[in-house]
């Protein structure tokens, strides 16, 4: 092409303290085509759009272009605005109680003599509207508009100053409030805005939505780019998810041992031992699952896995107690508890515990050290309601150190000064500690090293091994395949299903069956 | 100030954060296997090929023994820095004025008269620990301070009764602020300013916005009476901290408390019943208001209600100079009970040069922003440690 890239990143790397979380990313966006930043969460397309913008600052030695004039690193806005990047908000960043025509020109008043010109204010609006083929009065007021509409506005402000036929809009995932038709509008909008020169830079999670509207895709993962500049019309949805999801880039964990009931199907209660039975799940709604039953048996590691947004992830949540359900019940040998009284306390009685996914909000007090963040769930039971000894939180803290290889092997030592393995590690053997009858984990290997997240699976299998039974919830295919007994695949219309995968690949393939499922029932 | 707001369900927020501030350490390759000795792990971690043990760094295994010795005074330094200030202050204050400052009689001024504040302090301490924020203390116990001497002055009530009743009274508000805070969920800071001036407000009223006193004689008894040459009320303020100390360290109701303040979403999915502390913590900062308003009463033998707004700030200051004593950045009583002294300390010795009146207020002005300022500071060498 003769003309220059609009945007042209190359050698982008950004370092958080000891963390990479971007590795030598390029991305390209060329005049007139919509471009899409496709990746999970964590893959760094936030932190790629913060160093656009200018949040962040990345590291030395990066390149950085618009329409083929070097910015200086870092980012000021200010600059790279004036270049003609603008940017919508990803829950649209607009007033609702102002009109159109000031919601679109904020930040670039016209103005005579210090106040604001309302004529020309409103002139701006309109043509900025009409030039994007949009049938809006500037007058309205926004609170009355509706999603599609007010998805068209915040675009609209973003291409208020730019000369037609140039310019970027980066659409950092502003379009997960539409659906259907209105979604449909706006992608159309895009497309006109293309077609007319500018460029656009759509930041999705939603394969569909990328592959309706792109031209082209940078894919990202683990922050690197696992695709770049891709032509859409030469992908398939299934190419894209596993380049999104990755396969086997790391070394997959080998089973240490088989769980003792390894063959323990559906249905099949727990025999043996009734001090340890096996947990079952009936009847399970939530706000976004419906009727979702199973049973974990004892000693068996139950993966539950599923595309991003299908709502897999809230059954984690249901099950312990930490969300309320619809409706919905969950039985040990020796307890009941009814899902849609929401209760922790019902929960951990039941012997149901949670390690949530956000260690820092959910899972543990970074200021109190790691012997406390341990003890916590035991201070109750092994207290007296006058006295709670030392020596055993102590011990149990050592014990735990040891066995999980957390370090340094001070139980003193406050849980923020924990590198992140470290302190999900900590999570885990807070709830490891309680001798849970279920054990539930959402994302226990993410955002932590290799090493770690190798000790974490292995802990998993030991506790299996000793009669817990574990329900790993995941996006990870690696991990799933390489520790559970069974795993199911949730898709909010086929339900769970289980899945038949001996590779991650295979797993892969069947959590974007649920998918296809889910395409195929609604035409 | 600790006022978590971290109400939001985690199921519920599926938009996980990319904010790599949380989320960080992604595959930093293989680590070298445990040096030296390797821990007392299960078998398989040692046999599972190629793949390693721990997240050690080499770095941390050796730990030296200077590196140990500084630790420890790091670790001494950032608990009790500021109590070699106070005895620097003393040195000083010995120095510039030795017939005035080193005398018995200034020890008692400085340990003896200080028990209502010192109560007062722990009542704010009550909501501190787990999260919460009080504004309204310093007239709840104004309240308890008015009803004492208008019932048992003014009416010729029993004084004992008329102590049942302002406590009684002061649980009522308690259980006021509490509705409004943790039931209905209003924002603590603007109810306990509210509630600060309702109570103050009704104090007025009871009183006729005039000074009103006891005129029992035996009642002062109960604080002034001389134990080991300091009042009474001095050793309540000891016993009082001391039994707050060991409730947060150690009793399970305590820990709870203190997992509540550090994160309250922790704390509810560990089982806790969180609004129940919550509740809690408001009532029983009632219930100690009350008794600092009884000290007071019994010290002084009468109150000004107007006067009650004057001992917030004191008692603010003395509740976060404490957050940067014996355990950096969280609120305790024992480094409250310091805070007192060392304000009083610093106002006495003023005093004692010939400063007055302005010299308690600008002085407890200051030693509330430089409290808060050591405690951050604290608090952050403590993160980069």
């Amino acid at each position: 092409m003769p003309d220059p890239a609009r945007l042209t990143v190359r050698g982008l790397t950004k370092t958080f303290g000891s963390a990479q979380v971007l590795t030598d990313v390029e991305l390209s966006v060329l005049p007139g085509e919509v471009h899409g930043l496709a990746g999970q969460n964590g893959s760094g397309k936030s932190t790629l759009i913060k160093i656009i913008t200018g949040l962040y600052t990345p590291d030395p030695g990066a390149l950085f272009e618009v329409d083929g004039r070097p910015i200086r690193l870092p980012v000021r806005w200010p600059e790279v605005h004036a270049a003609g990047v603008s940017v919508v908000h990803q829950d649209l960043g607009l007033l609702d109680q102002l009109t159109v025509s000031e919601n679109i020109c904020v930040g670039g008043f016209p103005t005579r003599l210090g106040r604001i010109n309302r004529t020309r204010r409103d002139e701006l609006a309109a043509r900025t509207l009409d030039r994007l083929g949009v049938s809006l009065s500037p007058a309205r007021v926004v609170g009355t508009l509706t999603a599609a509409q007010r998805a068209e506005v915040a675009i609209a402000r973003a291409m208020r100053d730019l000369t037609p036929g140039s310019g970027l809009i980066i659409l950092d995932e502003s379009t997960r409030a539409l659906s259907g038709a209105d979604l449909e509008h706006i992608h159309q909008l895009l497309r006109r805005i293309a077609a007319d020169g500018s460029s656009a830079l759509m930041v999705s999670h939603s394969l569909s939505e990328l592959m309706a509207v792109t031209d082209r895709m940078t894919v990202l993962r683990d922050g690197r780019v696992a695709g770049g500049g891709m032509p859409t019309s030469g992908l398939s949805e299934q190419e894209l998810a596993r380049r999104m999801l990755g396969s086997s880039v790391e070394a997959v964990t080998p089973r240490a041992v088989a769980g003792p009931q390894r063959q323990g199907a559906e249905g099949q209660e727990g025999p043996a031992d009734p001090g340890r039975p096996a947990v079952t799940v009936t009847g399970l709604n939530g706000p976004h699952l419906a009727d979702v039953s199973f049973s974990v048996a004892r000693g068996e590691i139950l993966g539950l896995t599923g595309l991003p947004g299908s709502g897999y992830e809230d059954i984690a949540y249901l099950v312990s107690g930490a969300q309320r359900a619809v409706a919905g019940e969950l039985r040990t040998g020796s307890a009941k508890v009814n899902l849609a009284r929401g209760s922790v306390a019902a929960c951990l009685r039941a012997g149901v515990v949670l390690v949530p996914e956000r260690r820092d909000r959910d899972g543990l007090a970074f200021e109190l050290s790691m012997r406390d963040n341990i003890s916590l769930p035991e201070l109750g039971k092994r207290g007296r309601p006058w006295f709670v000894a030392r020596r055993w939180q102590q011990e149990d803290a050592e014990a735990a150190a040891a066995t999980l290889g957390i370090r340094p092997r001070a139980p003193h030592i406050l849980v923020k000064q924990l590198s992140g393995g470290n302190q999900q590690k900590v999570l885990l053997a807070k709830w490891l500690n309680t001798g849970p009858a279920l054990l539930v984990l959402h994302e226990p290997t993410q955002a932590v090293d290799i090493g770690a997240r190798t000790d974490i699976l292995h802990a998993l299998q030991r506790a299996a091994n000793t009669g817990t039974s574990i329900l790993l919830v995941s996006s990870e295919p690696e991990d799933l395949v390489a520790t559970c007994d069974r795993i199911l695949v949730y898709g909010r219309e086929v339900g769970l299903r289980q899945a038949d995968a001996a590779t991650p690949e295979q797993l892969i393939e069947e959590i974007y069956a649920t998918s296809e499922a889910t395409a195929g029932s609604l035409t | 100030m600790t006022m978590s707001d971290q109400t939001g369900r985690p199921g519920a927020d599926t938009d996980r954060s990319e904010d790599p501030m949380t989320n960080t350490t992604p595959p930093a390759g293989p680590t070298p296997p445990a040096d030296a000795a390797p821990p007392a792990g299960p078998p398989e971690r040692a046999t599972s090929a190629g793949v390693t043990t721990a997240g050690v760094t080499t770095a941390e295994a050796r730990t030296t023994r200077a590196g140990l010795a500084r630790d420890r005074l790091h670790w001494f330094g950032s608990r009790y820095a500021l109590v070699g200030v106070w005895i620097l202050m003393a040195i000083i204050y010995g120095i510039v004025t030795p017939h005035n400052f080193l005398r018995i009689s200034t020890a008692q001024a400085i340990f003896g008269s200080q028990s209502p504040l010192l109560f007062l302090s722990i009542s704010a301490l009550c909501t501190f620990v787990v999260g919460e924020f009080d504004l309204s203390f310093a007239g709840v116990m104004g309240l308890a301070a008015t009803i004492i001497p208008v019932l048992s002055g003014l009416h010729h009530m029993n004084v004992a009764l008329a102590c049942l009743i302002a406590l009684v009274s002061c649980i009522a508000c308690g259980v006021v602020n509490a509705f409004f805070i943790v039931k209905l969920g209003v924002s603590s800071l603007i109810v306990t300013l509210g509630t600060a001036s309702l109570y103050l407000g009704l104090a007025e009223l009871l009183s006729n916005q005039n000074t009103v006193s006891v005129t029992n004689p035996h009642f002062a008894q109960i604080a002034l009476q001389d134990f080991l040459g300091l009042p009474l009320s001095f050793w309540y303020g000891i016993v009082l901290c001391a039994a707050f100390a060991y409730v947060i360290k150690w009793t399970p109701i305590g820990r709870h408390i203190v997992f509540v303040g550090a994160n309250r979403e922790v704390a509810r999915l560990a089982g806790i019943n969180v609004n129940r502390i919550r509740v809690g913590s408001y009532i029983s900062a009632s219930i100690v208001a009350a008794l600092a308003g009884i000290m007071l009463v019994a010290t002084v033998g009468g109150f000004d209600p107007t006067a009650s707004p004057s001992y917030l700030l004191p008692a603010l200051a003395a509740v976060f100079l404490g957050t940067a004593v014996v355990m950096p950045g969280q609120f305790n009583p024992i480094g409250t009970l310091f805070g007192i002294y060392f304000l009083e300390t610093g106002i006495i010795g003023l005093q004692l040069l010939g400063y007055s009146g302005w010299v308690q207020d600008a002085f407890y002005g200051a030693g509330l922003v430089a409290a808060v300022t050591v405690a951050h500071l604290v608090r952050n060498r403590t993160r980069v440690a």
